[in-house]
Formats: structure tokens, C-alpha cells, sequence
């Protein structure tokens, strides 16, 4: 008997949501099918690339992304270069010196940082706190004034902060947000909700349902997109049907197989190979798994994962 | 050594001697000195309220008292280091749960007419009202010299004769034994025995003078967590002759059944337990019931306990600690082993203790009894029954198969958990509407007419958290959202919501309901709607199927099924499907003890019953997490709450 394909056919589709202005604008999300099934149907949106600057330095940072920024003092500087970088498809800016346990910057040099790289790349951009959610509040309000008409994404707003974020952002500047919580279909959906209870449109939403880095408990968050996508398709939920972006550097950056120097473990080998690969890896699931962007950090995983997504839809 | 004198309201005080150091409460609970500590001392319920009136104490302030509350001498009993002589002022609230508690089940004529309703539809379903106790009077010749026989065997060979049961099958009590000589003479050889089956023969429970007048009584009684209930009855005629209601003594250990199991492994806690129950809660009770029936405690003759698993253990003082500790095995599901000498409970000594079976280590008597009580098992059609208490337990079933399972709901329907929560005794408020527009709150208190609101009860909260978020006060995440004069920020940024300044009120604060006491009902209701809807998904159905609804428990006969539904906690069914059958442990027990039908009934009930485990059950967080949201994550299970919030 021939074998015959039969597509696997949803009457939902997962929203189109555009960020960023001009030629280089750029839209997550729009497919009827299970990610990266172009077998099945469309996927005019191919999932996207985004590359995170931090703007506390390069303090630390692996060698590769040293080298790649050699010369650069400041963030815009960075995202100047980031731009170059072949396959990105927006620019992440990491506000970590906002944190009040840390550098505790104030509101007004973070929100002229996020300026200064808006006018440095045309690029669609989007805007990160520092996890402290009182702080982020403040910056996203202000960052979402100062860049308003330029259609970022703020990211993300959790239940703990969204009625702020979402006042702001959302409803005042009409920018797109982000909403974050930890690994679990439930508290993603609430929190859709709970956003746009407020008036936020299902359209100007972006969700970070989040993540870990591969090996750390990632089956958790392989299901947990696997049961969203399945949600927002099969049964037509639209509280689940906004695009989903992954910020993995920040997670992977931060273990030990991409942290530890040559120093300390030579038989692991070069530092920039083991953080590269743990970037790849996790950020080729999540897309397997149902993220429609990734957000990365090494200028070699950035080349890695747009090449396979543009050779794989 | 430090003297601490615990001084009451009514005058009276204990005093108690310390060592520097020693905790407060610890102390209390030592010199039986009743200071409500639901959470067993973590300093996380804010309860154990004390006034120091001299000397000192070292205690931190707690989030529970504010500097203003803290200057006046207010302390966290719990929280409180001795640390020399002291005067401690125990306040009455700590009180108000040993005493005046409303009988939630029987204050009124149609909580009564609960029991007759039990009984005429068990009656339906085919189950005698027979027992085995009978009052045989006998008449004996007198002795003379020419008859020597001992007033023993006068006695079985006159019952034998009465009766047609051998007299070698027969036997006596010591007790009886003891004063039966007295007994015999002055009836004048014409005595009434109270007999109980026994075996093929007879066991005399006990033998009265001919001409007195007797009855023969029995005593139903469900020990809950929280509240003791038990009702007195003539077992000729059925009839309640009294009716008690009292706080469990053992709540000073804990408020759960977790915390309690782990006191009871503390050195001599399980005396100590057993104590708490026996001596200081249900003999009193029973004393209480006897004197105003006006008998004597020696005419019960027949006892039946409904309890949960780990309530009949600690009554027993059978060793619980597998209980709680997987696999969970409790030390026995079924016992008939008990009589009400053994346990030193009120009664005629040789008095048959009947306690409810268990089917699982927290699927109890309780529930077993309060199956038999609801119809759940007497119909073809599909029923389920929610018995809402400390733990919710659930019975989904027909006549054909009965399944359960348990979910740990907190204290919060019964008022625990709850900084402003109290049970449904005087000045509770039992039902609430809130204005839309001015957000002003209206209310109804159990008690007198003008009795001033003291705290919210189970039913109270459930009106007043639907209220808050039908006018948009809250969020479906229980935040408070809209502003106004009732709605507060502390400095923590938490909100909470006025129901009755403290001007308005018969307390020393205001009484508010709390961004964290939402959440904390709000956990308690996802832990039953969880329950509900996997234990029915679990067999491929859905709540559509359910014919009846049976809703039993303490939280009282106020709870308003609509707004119960409105937050998510029972499935969304036509309203008319949901019945509120009042204690099902005590109605349940009650028929137990009248019949010997039904106590073989429920028996088989529970021999036959499946027992859920949840809390192995991979799909119980996530449905948890889902149902911890108003009314729920998937709105779709509740259209008509989503209608009405359109409106």
C-alpha cells in the first residue's frame, strides 16, 4: 500500500504579532500548524533570531563574544555590531544594571541606554529587565514613553507587576508584552488573561512561557510548550494562541558547562564551544517544542540556529 | 524557675511555673490552658493572641500585631520566650471555640427534619430500624430457706424462662453483678434487664427495680477535626432527646490532622491526645446531654463514632504515624473490638463502641457513615457527595459502584486560615452582598438580631470573595484591582478589603479580609473543584453527568450554592442539582446506631467502595494549579459564571 500523507489540520492558527517599525519589522507567530511542521501547512513566519546585549559590560563574557565587540564601549555600540551579525533578526536589551542589588542604575540612564540603541540599530527592538519586578515596572513604563511609535516589546510582565506593565505599555503606549511565568500551562494562561482583562489586545501579547537551559529539568518546559501549542490549535484556546519567545542565553550562560574556565576544567575543553553548544542545543528544542524566537548571544549561535531554521522551513 | 499566671476574663487564673526559656504556648498546653493555635504554633496563623498585663516576655512582633497592638501588650503566644514572672491575660476569643459554638446542624427545625429525612429514605431503600437491644422485664420468686438458689442464677433462669435462651448463653456484666443483690430486693424480685444480643446468647448490660422508669438511650457522636458533635437518643423510639456540639480539645496540637499525628509521637502525646478528646471534649459533652435529658450516663447503651482515620485512632489512642508517612497504612479500617469501659467514655460499661469504618488513611468513618446517609448508593442515576472540612472528602457513584478521594482543603471552610475567620458561632458573618457602584458591604451574623460582626465563617467567605470579584474588586487571581474607601494597601503593598470597622464591630480591630486569606480559600476551593473533575475525567465522564449533588459539613446550611459556583468551587450544574445535607457524619451515625441494618450497610458500603489516592495522581497539580483562579483557568468549564460576569 503507498503511503499517503494526510496533514494534521487545525482550524486555529497561532496569532501574527509584528514588532519593530521600517523595512527590517519583523512577525512572530501566524502558522496553523505544529512548530516547525511545514509539511502540514504554511508557516509564513519562520521562528526568529534575536540577539541579546547585557548592558552591564563584557565583564565575563566568553572569549567569542569579546572578540566580537572588541572596541565597543557602549550598548548602542553593541547593538551597532549585533546588527551585523548574520541571521539576526532583532536586538534583546538586557537593562541588568537596573537591579537595585546590584549596580542600581536609575531609570533615567537605563531608559537613555535603551534610546541610544534604538537610534544605533534599525532592528526591531526589545527591552528585558533585571528581574526585580517593581523595577522593571518603572522601567518598562518609562522605556515604553521613550520609545513610543517605535513598537518594542517589553519583556516581560509577570503576576506580580502585569497591572503596571500592562497600564503602560500596553494600554498607553501601544507597545507589544511580554508575559512571563514559570514553566506551567496554567499560570501562562492565567496570566494571558489577567493581561487582557485589562484591555490588552490578544494581538499586542508575546508570551515567555519559560525556560531552561538543556539538561536542567527541560522536559518540564518541553511539554509545557508542547501542551500550549496543542491548546492554542486543537482547541481553539485563544488565551494560548499568542507567539512565544525563549530568552535562552540568560539561562544558559548561567550553568556550569558554560561558565566554567578553561582554567578549571581543561578535559571540558574551550569555553566558547561548551557555551555555544549548550545555546544551540536548548534553543533548537524550544523551536522543536514550540517557541516561535529565540534569543541568544555567542555570534556563532546566532549563524548556527538562522541557518537551520532557514534550511529546515 | 518563673511564675506565670494565665488570668481569664471571667476572674479566674492558672498559675503556672517555667523555666527561663520556655515557650508559651507550650506552657499552656501543659497547664491545659485553651489558647486556639490552628497552625500548632509556626507563627503563621496570627491566633494565639495574649495580653502581658506585668512582667515580661521575650516576643517579637509578628506580621500578626501591629506597634500599636504590640505596645498595648499583645503577643504571639506562640512566638513568646518565659523569661521571668509574668501576668498573661488569656482573651475569650481564644475561648469561643470550646464553648457557645452553634450547632451547625441542628439549631434549626430543618436541620432536624435532616435526620427524619435520613431515616425515611434508608427506610425506602429497604433497611430495618432494628437493634439488639431489648428491655425484658422479669419476674423472679423470692427466696426462702427452702430455695437458696444465688440471686445470679434466679436471675437467667427467670430470663431464660422469659425469653427461651439457654442460661449458659447468658451473661453479666461485673457491674451488674456488684449491685444486684441491692437491685433485686428492692424491686421486689421484679426487675427489668436491658439485654443485648451476644453471640447465639444474651449479655445483660444492666438490671433496674421493676417499677422504675427507664429508657434505654444511645449516643451518636462525629468527631471532626474541627467540631464534636453528638446527639443523645431513646433507641426504642428514635427520638433525639439531646442535641451537643463542642470545639475539639485536641485543636490546641493543631489544627489538621497532620500536625495533630505529630504531636502524638511527641513523649506521651498520644495520652495526651487521647485525653484532649475523651476527657476534655466528649465526656463533658456527654455529662452535659445526660443531665438535661435527665438520666443517668450508665442508660447508654450502645455508642456509634463517625471520625475520619486519623480522629479514630487518636480516640483510641492507637498508634497513627504510618498514617500520615507513605504508603499510608492506617493501623485499621474496621474494628469491632471497642466497648465504652475500654476507652473510659460516659457510659454503661459494657456498652458496644460502633465506630465507623475507615476505607483509606484519609477516607474515614466519617465519610462511610455519611455515604449511607446521603442516597448516593440507592440510585441508578449518578451522584456525587462533597463532605467540605478540614479535608474534603468525595463519593462519586450510583448503586452499582462508589469511588473516593481526599483532598487537603486547609481549615479555611471552617474559618481557619483566615485572619478574620472564625467558626459559626455569635457574630459570625454567614452571608454577604456587596454594592456594585459604592462597594459598600450588607450583611447577615449569626445570633441575637444587632449582634455586632466579630469574624467571617465558612459560608461568609465564600459570599464575601464571590461579592468582591463580581464587582470587580478583585482580580481572578484574588489581587485586589479597583480602589476605594474599604480597599487598603498595608506596607507590604498587600491589599485587603473592610467589612466592619472596628467602631462597627465587637472586636479590637477591624475586621478585613486579606490578599493572603484569598489566596488561602482560594487554594482550598481549587483543592476540591481538582478533586471533583479528575476523579469524574478519571472515569471518562464529565460533571454534565452528575444527576445530584450532595454537600455535607460544617460549613453550615447558609453556603449559597449559587455564589459557591460563581468562585469556582463546585462544577457548574444546574443549581437545583445541589442539596446541602447538613452533618452526613452524624445523620449517618445516628441511623448506625438505630439500626443493625445499616450499620451492616455502610459495612458493605465501605468494603465496597474504591479509594482514590491524589496526591500520587500526576495530573492532580496541574488540575490544581488550573482550578486556583476565579472561577477557573478554563473558562469554559463554567459558562454561566462567565455570563453572568458579562452583565
Amino acid at each position: 500500500m503507498p503511503f499517503k500523507k494526510t496533514p494534521q489540520k487545525f482550524s486555529a492558527a497561532i496569532k501574527a504579532v509584528e514588532i519593530g517599525t521600517g523595512d527590517k519589522k519583523t512577525v512572530l507567530g501566524g502558522e496553523g500548524v505544529m512548530p516547525l511542521y511545514s509539511f502540514d501547512g504554511p508557516i509564513e513566519n519562520a521562528p526568529k533570531v534575536g540577539v541579546e546585549i547585557v548592558d552591564t559590560g563584557l565583564e565575563g563574557e566568553a572569549k567569542g563574544i569579546q572578540e566580537f565587540y572588541a572596541g565597543c564601549t557602549t550598548p548602542a555600540e553593541m547593538a551597532a555590531k549585533a546588527a551585523t551579525m548574520e541571521g539576526a533578526d532583532f536586538i534583546a536589551l538586557r537593562l541588568e544594571s537596573a537591579d537595585p542589588n546590584g549596580a542600581n542604575a536609575s531609570v533615567e540612564d537605563c531608559v537613555a541606554t535603551a534610546k541610544a540603541v534604538s537610534e544605533a540599530t534599525d532592528l526591531p527592538l526589545v527591552i528585558m529587565g533585571c528581574k526585580n519586578n517593581e523595577k522593571d515596572a518603572q522601567l518598562f513604563d518609562k522605556c515604553s514613553e521613550a520609545l513610543a511609535g517605535k513598537n518594542i516589546l517589553v519583556l516581560a510582565a509577570k503576576e506580580e507587576n502585569y497591572k503596571g506593565v500592562a497600564a503602560a505599555a500596553g494600554l498607553a503606549y501601544n507597545q507589544k508584552i511580554g508575559t512571563e511565568s514559570a514553566v506551567d500551562i496554567n499560570l501562562a494562561k492565567q496570566l494571558n488573561v489577567l493581561v487582557t482583562q485589562m484591555g490588552v489586545k490578544g494581538e499586542n501579547v508575546i508570551m515567555n512561557p519559560g525556560t531552561a537551559a538543556a539538561g536542567y529539568g527541560f522536559e518540564y518546559v518541553v511539554s509545557t510548550l508542547e501542551r500550549i501549542r496543542l491548546a492554542a490549535l486543537g482547541q481553539d484556546d485563544t488565551t494560548l494562541q499568542m507567539p512565544v519567545i525563549t530568552p535562552v542565553a540568560s539561562e544558559t550562560w548561567g550553568v556550569k558547562e558554560s561558565m566554567a574556565s578553561e582554567e578549571d576544567m581543561p578535559e571540558w575543553g574551550s569555553r566558547d564551544d561548551r557555551g555555544v553548544d549548550m545555546e544551540v542545543a536548548t534553543a533548537v528544542a524550544v523551536l522543536a517544542a514550540g517557541s516561535n524566537a529565540v534569543i541568544l548571544r555567542h555570534p556563532q549561535s546566532v549563524a548556527t540556529v538562522s541557518k537551520l531554521v532557514k534550511e529546515l522551513i | 524557675m518563673a511564675i506565670i499566671t494565665f488570668q481569664f476574663k471571667n476572674g479566674t487564673h492558672i498559675t503556672a511555673e517555667a523555666v527561663v526559656g520556655a515557650n508559651l504556648l507550650n506552657l499552656a498546653r501543659d497547664y491545659n490552658v485553651a489558647i486556639d493555635a490552628p497552625c500548632s504554633g509556626n507563627a503563621s496563623c496570627g491566633k494565639c493572641r495574649v495580653q502581658l498585663m506585668e512582667g515580661d516576655l521575650d516576643s517579637p512582633r509578628t506580621l500578626h500585631i501591629s506597634e500599636e497592638e504590640y505596645a498595648q501588650g499583645w503577643r504571639l503566644a506562640c512566638v513568646s520566650k518565659v523569661c521571668g514572672d509574668a501576668k498573661i491575660l488569656v482573651p475569650d476569643i481564644a475561648f469561643a471555640y470550646m464553648s457557645r459554638m452553634k450547632v451547625a446542624d441542628l439549631s434549626s427545625g430543618e436541620e432536624i427534619a435532616i435526620f427524619d429525612q435520613t431515616v425515611s429514605d434508608l427506610k425506602e431503600a429497604g433497611i430495618e430500624f432494628e437493634n439488639d437491644l431489648r428491655l425484658i422485664p422479669v419476674t423472679m420468686s423470692e427466696p426462702t430457706l427452702d430455695d437458696t438458689m444465688p440471686d445470679n442464677e434466679r436471675l437467667l433462669w427467670a430470663l431464660e424462662a422469659a425469653t427461651g435462651v439457654d442460661d449458659k448463653k447468658i451473661s453479666m456484666n461485673f457491674q451488674v453483678l456488684k449491685n444486684l443483690s441491692q437491685v433485686m430486693r428492692e424491686g421486689n424480685y421484679q426487675v427489668q434487664c436491658v439485654t443485648t444480643t451476644h453471640g447465639e446468647g444474651l449479655r445483660i448490660l444492666n438490671v433496674l427495680p421493676g417499677d422504675t422508669e427507664t429508657k434505654i438511650c444511645g449516643l451518636a457522636i462525629d468527631i471532626g477535626t474541627t467540631t464534636v458533635t453528638g446527639v443523645l437518643v431513646d433507641m426504642q423510639t428514635g427520638k433525639i432527646l439531646e442535641k451537643a456540639s463542642s470545639g475539639n480539645g485536641q485543636i490546641r496540637f493543631g489544627a489538621d490532622v497532620i500536625n495533630r499525628i505529630i504531636e502524638s509521637n511527641r513523649p506521651g502525646g498520644r495520652k495526651r491526645l487521647q485525653k484532649a478528646i475523651l476527657e476534655e471534649t466528649l465526656n463533658p459533652m456527654i455529662a452535659r446531654m445526660c443531665k438535661a435529658a435527665g438520666i443517668p450516663v450508665g442508660w447508654i447503651y450502645r455508642v456509634c463514632i463517625a471520625g475520619n482515620t486519623t480522629m479514630n485512632h487518636l480516640l483510641m489512642g492507637v498508634y497513627a504515624d504510618p498514617v500520615r508517612t507513605e504508603p499510608y497504612i492506617p493501623t485499621f479500617f474496621h474494628t469491632s473490638a471497642v466497648k465504652a469501659g475500654d476507652l473510659g467514655l460516659y457510659a454503661a460499661p459494657d456498652a458496644r463502641v460502633i465506630v465507623a469504618p475507615n476505607i483509606g488513611s484519609y477516607v474515614g468513618g466519617d465519610i462511610t457513615a455519611g455515604t449511607l446517609a446521603s442516597s448516593v448508593w440507592t440510585k441508578e442515576t449518578f451522584s456525587l457527595f462533597v463532605d467540605l472540612g478540614t479535608n474534603g472528602e468525595l463519593v462519586f457513584g450510583n448503586s452499582d459502584f462508589l469511588m473516593s478521594c481526599a483532598c487537603s482543603a486547609g481549615p479555611a471552610f471552617e474559618g481557619g486560615d483566615i485572619s478574620c475567620g472564625m467558626r459559626a458561632t455569635d457574630g459570625a458573618i454567614e452571608a454577604c452582598t456587596i454594592d456594585k457602584e459604592t462597594m459598600e458591604p450588607t450583611f447577615k451574623i449569626v445570633g441575637e438580631p444587632g449582634q455586632k460582626p466579630v469574624g467571617l465563617c465558612g459560608s461568609g467567605i465564600i459570599d464575601v470573595i464571590c461579592e468582591l470579584f463580581r464587582c470587580g474588586i478583585i482580580n481572578a487571581k484574588g489581587i485586589f484591582v479597583r480602589e476605594g474607601k474599604r480597599v487598603r494597601h498595608n506596607i507590604h503593598g498587600m491589599g485587603s478589603y473592610v467589612l466592619a470597622y472596628k467602631e462597627e464591630a465587637a472586636s479590637v480591630k477591624d475586621i478585613e479580609i486579606t490578599e493572603v486569606d484569598i489566596d488561602n480559600f482560594i487554594r482550598a476551593k481549587g483543592a476540591i473543584f481538582s478533586a471533583i473533575n479528575i476523579m469524574v475525567s478519571s472515569l471518562d465522564f464529565d460533571v454534565s453527568m452528575i444527576d445530584d449533588i450532595y454537600v455535607a459539613g460544617g460549613i453550615g446550611s447558609g453556603i449559597n450554592m449559587k455564589n459557591a459556583v460563581m468562585i469556582g468551587m463546585f462544577p457548574d450544574v444546574e443549581l437545583s442539582k445541589f442539596h446541602y445535607i447538613g452533618n452526613s457524619s452524624l445523620s449517618g451515625a445516628y441511623t448506625m446506631l438505630l439500626s443493625n441494618q445499616a450499620e451492616a450497610k455502610v459495612q458493605e458500603l465501605a468494603s465496597g467502595m474504591t479509594y482514590m489516592e491524589l496526591s500520587t495522581n500526576p495530573f492532580y497539580m496541574d488540575e490544581f494549579v488550573a482550578a486556583c483562579f476565579l472561577p477557573h483557568t478554563n473558562a469554559s468549564l463554567f459558562p454561566t459564571v462567565a455570563e453572568a460576569m458579562a452583565e
